[in-house]
């Protein structure tokens, strides 16, 4: 089973279940902070009577309304905006955070036409990339030249440059998140410098900038150092909670990655692996299925009120998994479509402290009945040096819940959240939390750091939206 | 678009089963979330796949965010180019295509899967699909 299409199923059949359909109510309307209530999207119209386009990330969570939206065409007309549009100025990529990054009421910037491998350099093994180019599109030109990612996230629809800005990553023992690929970066800074940075050319404004949630300016290209292009064997299975909890530590150190997801009210783990291979092509497949959808949909409605039963019905069920494996060029194995939208938190915690988090997360849900049936995803992520990095300077384990967008996030996240605080987590920056700005800081060895190279390029904020200041300001 | 695979029809079925034989429910009966199809001939299908806006800004927009489902007729989709499914909806007016461009329509996501565009750039998208590229 795809782990991906395991959770689109899944949510497909709470989609149709029409149970605990989320509640509007009034929010403080400043996206202030990292998970707040949700606002119903209002028909607006402009002086002349005409709607007005509203931005909305792709959970339908957050929505603003920008005076003005900009698609500047090269880095000359890019440096000219951010001089003189009107701020908040802030870039999209494809809207996939969950925290309020985005929302502008001033200029909306998209980088769609800095996209594609503009250079590569076989010696090297580097391509450089614009920064708005999608993860799904550097795969097919970068194995056209014999290169690879070493690691790639489980979605594919974000941009380079937003999910470089949010430290976006896949899963392995020793593979950093996505950022932790990077050569070097051009920088337009908000005080209009063009700046190029490496590790060893402003090495500050580099680390700085790698993970900056568009909060210097906006970067225009990024040079990836990449490895030989490989094919992939992915494997998926299931295993007894308790023995792959415990035995993941290890485990992980044998799979270029894996990972595994933890099924509520069942005591088994899907588990996906994946190893470099020779073997011959066999491509994953996919197969829209909605019988499957409403059999998912079946579980939870029917036997949610009776969680015994569920357990049963959820364990007969897996029991009789077979192994599945696939394999396929690097780029046609790591992604795997979502169709359904939903709202997630994620918290990266110390890699020995995931077992004892997840056990309290598990109990957190099932000891409370609590009605979530999205599977709950666990990943391993290398230590970097970006100095907002979440996995900066520590081996990490993930641990990201989700929950269907037409059900409420306030009755499920902040439930688990308190548990994450006691092993420092530090959260994607793309996804929900409610952490301040004095939490961040000093979860962060370098957030002063940081935010002096902020104050240096953008001493206006122009950059800064109302959740941004409330980190930054 | 849901996707699976075998394994998770596996499951399906395996819970299927057990709900049947501890609840006597019968499954499946609400099933009905297919999109309708204008049954487009082949014809139509391969001028879909083919079709691109003449200006390479739109094309490249296009390419990113409404082919995949439009020059398919995935989910429900009006086929690109296919005058005679656009035609009955281009006279309602664009404006309602745009409000239901903004606000997700059947299968669509709300602001069609493009959050940064603009009403420009979602007006030439809807005329480029319905054949009416300026």
């Amino acid at each position: 089973m795809q782990r991906r299409d395991f959770i689109s199923l899944a949510l497909g059949g709470a989609a149709v279940a029409g149970s605990g359909a989320m509640v509007s109510c009034s929010g403080d309307g400043e996206h202030g902070s990292g998970l707040q209530a949700f606002r119903s999207l209002e028909t607006v119209y402009d002086a002349n009577g005409k709607r007005k386009i509203p931005w909305q990330n792709w959970s339908g969570y957050l929505h603003s309304y920008p005076d003005k939206r900009i698609t500047p065409s090269d880095e000359a007309e890019l440096a000219q905006i951010l001089q003189s549009a009107a701020s908040p100025i802030r870039p999209a990529g494809a809207s996939h955070s969950f925290t309020p990054l985005v929302p502008t009421d001033g200029s909306l910037l998209s980088l769609r036409k800095f996209s594609g491998m503009s250079s590569y350099d076989p010696k090297a093994m580097t391509a450089t990339f614009g920064a708005g180019t999608r993860i799904g599109s550097v795969g097919a030109p970068l194995d056209a030249v014999g290169q690879a990612l070493p690691n790639m996230p489980d979605i594919d629809e974000q941009t380079l440059a937003g999910a470089m800005a949010t430290a976006t990553h896949g899963s392995g023992h020793s593979l950093p998140a996505l950022h932790g690929q990077v050569e070097s970066l051009r920088l337009v800074a908000a005080n209009g410098e063009v700046i190029d940075c490496s590790n060893t050319r402003n090495s500050e404004v580099f680390n700085a900038a790698l993970v900056s949630m568009g909060s210097l300016g906006v970067v225009t290209q990024y040079t990836l150092k990449n490895m030989a292009s490989y094919k992939l064997k992915r494997k998926t299975w299931i295993a007894p909670f308790d023995e792959f909890v415990d035995g993941f530590a290890d485990m992980v150190k044998q799979y270029h990655s894996l990972e595994f997801y933890y099924i509520p009210y069942c005591d088994y783990v899907l588990a996906v692996g994946m190893t470099m291979t020779d073997d011959p092509v066999s491509p994953r497949t996919e197969d829209g299925d909605n019988d499957a959808v409403m059999e998912l949909k079946l579980l939870r409605d029917t036997l949610g009120w009776w969680p015994g039963l569920r357990r049963w019905v959820a364990n007969r069920a897996v029991k009789s998994e077979t192994l599945q494996e696939n394999v396929d060029t690097w780029y046609k194995i790591y992604p795997s479509e979502r169709a359904v939208r939903f709202n997630e938190m994620e918290y990266h915690l110390p890699r020995e402290a995931m077992a004892e988090a997840l056990r309290r997360v598990r109990q957190t849900i099932e000891g409370n009945n609590l009605p979530i049936f999205f599977p709950v995803e666990v990943r391993a992520v290398a230590q970097d040096d970006a100095w907002l990095s979440p996995f900066y300077q520590r081996e990490s384990c993930s641990i990201a819940a989700h929950r269907i967008f037409s059900e409420d996030p306030m009755d499920y996240f902040p439930l688990i959240e308190p548990i994450y605080q006691d092993y420092e987590g530090r959260p994607h920056w793309a996804k929900m939390n409610t952490m301040t700005k004095e939490t961040f800081a000093a979860r962060y060895p370098r957030w002063q750091d940081f935010s002096q190279v902020r104050a240096q390029l953008d001493p206006q904020g122009k950059m800064l939206n109302p959740y941004l200041k409330s980190l930054f300001l | 678009m849901l996707t699976t695979d075998k394994n998770t029809i596996h499951i399906a079925k395996n819970v299927k089963v057990l709900l049947v034989f501890l609840l006597g429910l019968t499954l499946l009966a609400s099933v009905g979330c297919h999109g309708r199809s204008a049954n487009y001939s082949e014809e139509e299908k391969q001028r879909a796949a083919s079709l691109m806006p003449s200006d390479p800004e739109l094309a490249a927009l296009y390419n990113q965010t409404c082919k995949s489902c439009h020059a398919a007729a995935l989910g429900g989709a009006p086929l690109t180019g296919s005058e005679r499914v656009w035609r009955p909806r281009m006279t309602k007016g664009e404006d309602v295509l745009l409000n239901h461009t903004i606000d997700g329509y059947g299968g669509m996501p709300p602001l069609g899967a493009c959050t940064d565009c603009g009403e420009e750039e979602f007006i030439a998208l809807i005329r480029f699909m319905a054949g009416v590229e300026q």
